[in-house]
């Protein structure tokens, strides 16, 4: 790959008019990058688009041939394209009942996005904007926190989930209990909460990177003006930051959307409650007889991050670059 | 559509309520400006609340609504007195007169369980200590505020743990809240005498708060801000990462069922790292016998003899005498890719497992990625191309491994492949296995080197090494497949006993070590997108005066590119390489979806989640978790130091 990749930034020979046998295969030669590039692009997209050809082959036919042999089901009698594997997916009468699980993740990736947009958008306009003791360091140390591994939390989340929070006071001998059993374990909200606090790191370092940004002139005249924090908050910062609140919300929703690890860990064995993601994944583990529900399964759960993608690709773009390249 | 309606009112609710929270906290603390009186009656009432939650959520309240309905109703009272009274004595009367009514309210309703057998002895000792901390709490302040207020914090605190915490009482309660034992305790008498001294000292403090004036008022408004914009990040931030992640520290030294834990120090790590399944050098010493290894030496020499030699002008070296361009450098890289893979397939174990993931998605996403970056690089179809690669980053990585065991697939030997490697690896077997198939490819194959060796001349002749080198090295590997066509035979076919060529289909994501590899080609093709998008900001950042003069100097592109492109956008590299560590260290999802860890593919994160959550291992799962977090702390260290001198200068 570093071998070819210098071939098209090194000046050729060119003679004018006719040119040599030898030029031409050298100027074909060196059209090789270009045309890397392009076979690169079509080895990534393979993987997807046979999960989309696929979803839409009957059972045997996946079974019998691969997706390149789609154009001859037909002819092999079969039908093609058939939306049975979609109708039996989705509708819990029949197949796995992944209606209900897209619903579970609607709802979780919906409030999981926007509960930390607001939450962090205040935080990271008061690091930027409001003078306060230990400012930078409260502000590193939030930062920080976002390499910290999801896993390290798991354990003693849940148990504060099912069982509260109970702490025993040392020397004294007394427990006291200083968040009571809620009872959230295997709830959707559980999810939402844990969701909110792993998302603030980054948001709140995205968001201020560009709050901070802002003029400084426009905060000076308002605050002259009489307007304080919360006014200036709501009435210039919001609708100023609008592009990277966008950036942030389509990263927090294909995150949220997305997610397995927390939705597993959390709900674990409520069935009623688990995101699509799961059951998804809980048809992979079950070889065999659903195997054909899968690709239909696979390309539900994925086209709503496509048409988000496709739709809002400038700040999602946005939201992965301004997280590294700035930083 | 039951289900729809829920989830929408659900939804809305959610958000609703927090919105009106964050709405009505900046509300009130408006009113403390304009409207004190009422600011402070809510004060009043909330505090109360906050109070007597804490007690009803600790089941010491009797009848616990109308105590808190009754304490809500007292705490505004108070708070609405002290809202208006701007008398000293008057402000202390009211004060202690609130506080004495708070304290007798808690005292009537806590449950016969709390009734404390007050010790005088504890109590005057917490009283001193109290009073003691109280002072130091102003002296230490700089004697700027009151004495009283700050006297009367210590005192009151003194007071609950002497009067309270230290108390005997009847307790003993079963899981449903109710008393087995009787013995000690107290009378409700000395309940109410506990609380209402504890009311009257708290009363006394806030009553010898002096009413704020207008200025400080305008204070209190200013000031609030920065707490309820904070409040509930940090309270997130410390509630599901900071105190979780001490907890998870703590219960790495603990061992036994989740209810029964016991300190038992280290144990967790010593069973981690004496694990043959976690961490196994046994067969360490295969590794030199492996071709991976002594191909990578090969590679390793033949790419620092070529920097050494393309470097022996000098003026191209850095001043080091090695050339860092393309040829040495895909040697190097070529080279560290097998010494790193004969080091992990002879190195096994989860950890093993961990490390080989870091290495291969790091070398290729960063690779790829940045030729991606560079070929569409005000290329035509630029943007096509770069969000047709970037794609899989939208995609779950339960999506993309159910995606890419379609690519797996193996089915039996005789059936027709339908797994896309297979399908080619099985076809390629029949074609070495047909004369004219192999005839055709190997000519073909001749037709290519042809083309390169010209290549590499033309190179060599218009003085670009890069170009020569580049070329010379895709002979290699073309010759070899040449030679295995010709020769011994190549792709999924076997001989069986009856002597007749049948296909044998690679079984991808069970045979080990390898399939840990297959696995880590799902992550690369999600995070060369990620690399991608930012090497390509990057370099379009690069100051075009820099590639001018550059240019004007009379350097080549290719000079161009590595002198002044790579180390424009060197700092880059060093953030998605910690970027991919960090995401690669926790990959869970690929290896849950695709093997739960079976034939060899166990990596960290799967083993914490196995422990804790199927065999209820807490205290390893812990272990494992903090293992987890050790790996990250040079990259969470490095961006600490890269905030600070950005921030802190």
């Amino acid at each position: 790959m570093t071998a070819t990749q210098e071939k098209p930034t090194t000046t050729a020979t060119t003679g004018n008019g006719k040119r040599p046998l030898g030029n031409r295969i050298y100027g074909f030669l060196r059209s090789v990058p270009t045309w890397a590039l392009w076979i690169l692009v079509i080895l990534w997209t393979i993987p997807t688009f046979s999960l989309f050809v696929n979803s839409f082959r009957e059972r045997d036919a996946q079974r019998s041939s691969g997706f390149w042999n789609a154009w001859q089901d037909n002819a092999n009698g079969f039908e093609f394209p058939t939306l049975n594997n979609y109708q039996e997916v989705l509708f819990p009468d029949v197949g796995a009942g992944l209606g209900n699980a897209l619903l579970n993740s609607a709802s979780i990736a919906i409030v999981a996005t926007i509960i930390p947009i607001a939450i962090a958008a205040f935080a990271a306009y008061a690091f930027a904007w409001i003078e306060f003791r230990g400012r930078e360091w409260i502000f590193i140390a939030t930062v920080a926190l976002l390499a910290v591994p999801t896993q390290v939390s798991l354990i003693p989340l849940l148990t504060a989930y099912s069982q509260g929070v109970h702490m025993t006071i040392p020397f004294i001998e007394r427990t006291i209990t200083l968040i009571p059993d809620a009872n959230l374990a295997g709830s959707i909200p559980a999810v939402w909460l844990t969701h909110t606090g792993f998302a603030l790191p980054f948001a709140i370092f995205l968001l201020h990177n560009y709050i901070a940004g802002l003029p400084k002139d426009i905060f000076e005249s308002a605050y002259i003006d009489g307007a304080d924090h919360f006014k200036i908050f709501r009435k210039l910062v919001v609708p100023l930051s609008m592009p990277v609140l966008a950036a942030f919300a389509i990263f927090q929703f294909l995150w949220t959307w997305n997610d397995y690890l927390i939705a597993l860990t959390m709900i674990g064995g409520n069935r009623e409650a688990l995101p699509a993601t799961i059951v998804v994944a809980s048809l992979a583990g079950e070889f065999g007889a659903r195997e054909h529900l899968l690709t239909a399964g696979a390309f539900v759960i994925t086209i709503v991050p496509l048409i988000v993608f496709f739709a809002l690709q400038r700040f999602f773009v946005r939201g992965v670059t301004a997280g590294s390249v700035k930083g | 559509m039951d289900r729809l309606i829920v989830t929408v009112v659900g939804i809305v609710a959610t958000i609703g309520i927090s919105a009106i929270i964050f709405y009505g906290a900046n509300a009130l603390f408006d009113l403390a400006e304009t409207e004190f009186p009422w600011f402070n009656t809510a004060v009043g009432a909330i505090s109360a609340l906050t109070v007597f939650g804490i007690l009803w959520g600790n089941r010491i309240l009797a009848t616990p609504i109308l105590a808190t309905v009754i304490a809500v109703a007292v705490g505004a009272a108070t708070g609405y007195g002290l809202g208006i009274v701007k008398d000293k004595r008057t402000r202390l009367y009211v004060g202690l007169g609130g506080g004495l009514a708070l304290g007798v309210v808690a005292g009537v309703f806590v449950r016969s369980p709390y009734w404390p057998s007050i010790d005088p002895v504890a109590a005057i000792i917490g009283l001193a200590v109290g009073g003691v901390i109280g002072f130091l709490l102003w002296s230490l302040t700089g004697r700027k505020h009151d004495l009283m207020p700050r006297l009367m914090i210590g005192l009151s605190l003194g007071w609950l743990l002497g009067a309270w915490l230290a108390a005997d009482f009847v307790l003993s309660l079963d899981d449903d809240g109710n008393v087995t034992r009787i013995e000690g305790g107290g009378t409700q008498v000395e309940a109410i005498i506990a609380a209402a001294v504890l009311g009257l000292l708290v009363g006394a403090w806030i009553g010898s708060v002096p009413f704020p004036e207008k200025i400080r008022r305008a204070e209190i408004t200013e000031g609030s801000r920065k707490y309820i914009f904070l409040a509930p990040a940090l309270l997130f931030v410390v509630g599901t990462l900071v105190i979780p992640l001490a907890r998870t520290i703590w219960l790495g030294f603990l061992t036994g069922t989740p209810t029964n834990l016991e300190w038992t120090g280290l144990t967790n790590y010593g069973d981690i790292f004496t694990d043959p399944g976690i961490i196994n050098f046994e067969n360490w010493t295969s590794m030199f016998e492996s071709r991976l290894f002594w191909g990578a030496v090969v590679l390793l020499i033949l790419g620092v003899f070529l920097g050494r030699w393309m470097g022996r002008s000098g003026g191209t070296g850095l001043g080091t005498g090695f050339y860092f361009g393309a040829g040495p450098l895909s040697l190097l890289t070529g080279g560290a890719v097998l010494i790193g893979f004969a080091i992990f397939v002879a190195i096994r174990g989860t950890i093993a497992n961990n490390l080989w993931w870091i290495f291969s998605v790091i070398i290729f996403s960063v690779s790829v990625g940045l030729a991606v970056a560079v070929l569409a690089d005000r290329s035509k179809g630029e943007n096509i191309a770069k969000s047709l690669i970037f794609l899989p980053m939208a995609i779950s990585f339960v999506g993309a491994s159910v995606i890419w065991r379609l690519m797996y697939v193996a089915r039996p030997p005789g059936d027709t492949q339908t797994g896309v490697f297979n399908a080619l690896w099985v076809k390629v077997g029949e074609w070495s296995n047909s004369t004219t198939a192999s005839t055709i490819i190997v000519a073909a194959i001749g037709l290519v080197v042809a083309g390169l060796l010209y290549l590499a001349w033309r190179g060599w002749q218009a003085d670009s090494n890069a170009i020569a080198a580049g070329s010379l090295a895709l002979v290699v590997p073309l010759a070899w497949l040449a030679y295995r066509f010709l020769g011994p035979g190549i792709g999924g076919f076997t001989t069986n006993s009856a002597g007749e060529v049948v296909a044998n289909p690679v079984i991808f994501i069970q045979t080990a070590p390898w399939n840990n590899f297959w696995m880590m080609v799902v992550l690369i093709w999600i995070q060369t997108g990620f690399a991608m998008v930012i090497f390509s900001a990057a370099i379009k950042a690069v100051p075009e005066e820099l590639l001018e003069a550059a240019r004007i100097d009379g350097a080549t592109e290719s000079q161009t590119f590595w002198r002044v492109t790579i180390p424009q956008i060197f700092p880059t590299i060093g953030v998605v390489v910690t970027t991919l560590i960090v995401t690669v260290l926790k990959v869970f999802d690929i290896p849950k979806v695709m093997t739960n860890g079976n034939f060899d593919t166990q990596v960290l994160a799967n083993e914490m989640w196995e422990r804790a959550f199927t065999q209820f291992n807490f205290g390893l799962g812990s272990a494992v978790a903090v293992v987890l977090f050790i790996g990250v702390l040079p990259v969470m260290f490095i961006n600490i130091r890269r905030m600070q001198r950005e921030r802190l200068g």
